[in-house]
């Protein structure tokens, strides 16, 4: 993933005419399985050999929301606290009606902008 | 990546780039193309996935053998080197494809989109995919199939629901593999079919022994095949 995301930035970059990316700002979703510490992670290892190198990176996240196409229900992604789980565990299940409800918001993977040198 | 605005200080530029340049996005649209195509050939699409070894191709093979005779099939196999999972389904007389999938940890709908072209449509009416084995990334990249399926075995002990709730929500169907070991594993798979419907209610479940061909037919008609 990290790796598309880096691939995307200097495709940009290239179109721009660019010498140097100096920053780059991301979205990331709450509901997806990256974790900004993994992405930070891999990002400082792949931009190693490119313009991107010591590059600053922004990580903005994005929290879940979902919506119940039953009850109309649209908010924050509830979570089951039973300690037997030891964690939190997000769930579909509609906190008003109990029926599965959709993610709409906190699945995003967005490059928002790009600061390079020309 | 056309809306955007450049902001220039000197010899310094900031694109900032506007909403639609989400990449997990670029593999739904495509997911979309795939699903109207499969559908405009009436050809029913399954995409497997689940963790390394918890019993996808045994799996396939099973549905492949009870299926034949009701469907023309063809199976994509993502892999990352080989090609045994792909022999081992070609044994049973339908058409495979091996999507290689070179460091990438799962199949996506551009790869899936190729794959298609490969294959005459006409020809089939149900696909099944087999994904890379991995219980994280595939999740987030629906291929444009009918049903998404997750197979987790018993024996990848009782925090496998818990531990990945996204890789669950995004399923239509969880296999429970394995339930000839469930015993000696000590693990309820009642458990896990409760935990999974707390996550995402509306999922159906299906307990296999993918080896006796036992729970398949349970797993067919969560499939509604
Ligand atoms: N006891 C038992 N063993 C099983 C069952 N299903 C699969 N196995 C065994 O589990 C191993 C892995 O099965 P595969 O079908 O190759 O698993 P897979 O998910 O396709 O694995 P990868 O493609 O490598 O990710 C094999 O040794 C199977 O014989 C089952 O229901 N019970
Ligand atoms: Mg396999
Ligand atoms: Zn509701």
């Amino acid at each position: 993933m990290t790796t598309q995301i880096i691939e995307s930035v200097l495709e940009e970059a290239k179109k721009q005419g660019a010498k140097k990316v100096i920053e780059v700002q991301l979205v990331i979703g709450k509901m997806t399985f990256l974790g900004t510490e993994q992405v930070r992670f891999s990002y400082n290892i792949l931009v190693e050999d490119t313009i991107m190198k010591g590059s600053k990176l922004i990580i903005e996240e994005k929290d879940g929301v979902i919506e119940c196409s039953s009850c109309g229900y649209r908010g924050e992604i509830p979570v089951v606290d039973d300690p037997a789980y030891h964690v939190p565990i997000p769930t579909l299940r509609c906190p008003k009606c109990a029926k599965a409800a959709k993610i709409v918001e906190g699945k995003e993977c967005t490059i928002r902008s790009i600061r390079m040198v020309k | 990546m056309a809306n955007t605005k450049d902001v220039i200080k000197g010899e310094e530029v900031t694109l900032e780039i506007q909403p639609g340049m989400n990449i997990l996005e670029v593999n739904k649209k495509l997911a979309q193309k795939n699903m109207e195509l499969l559908r405009k050939h009436n050809v029913k699409a399954i995409d497997i996935m689940g963790s390394i070894g918890a019993g996808k191709t045994c799996l396939i093979e099973k549905l492949v053998q009870a299926l034949k005779q009701k469907y023309r099939i063809a199976v994509f196999k993502g892999d990352l080197t080989t090609t045994i999972d792909a022999e081992r389904i070609r044994r049973h007389g339908v058409q495979v494809i091996t999507i290689n999938t070179g460091r990438e940890c799962h199949l996506d709908a551009n790869v899936v989109a190729r794959a298609v072209e490969r294959i005459s449509l006409e020809a089939i009416d149900l696909l099944i995919i087999e994904n890379v084995g991995n219980l994280i990334c595939p999740a987030e990249f629906p291929l444009g199939t009918d049903k998404r399926v997750v197979v987790v075995s018993v024996t990848e002990g009782p925090y496998m629901v818990v531990k990945h709730p996204f890789t669950f929500m995004n399923a239509d169907v969880m296999v429970i593999n394995k339930k000839d070991l469930a015993e000696t594993m000590k693990i309820d798979t009642k458990q896990l079919e409760k935990q999974v419907k707390e996550i995402k209610p509306d999922v159906k479940v299906a307990v296999t022994n993918a080896l006796s061909g036992e729970g398949v037919e349970e797993l067919i008609k969560a499939l509604e095949l």
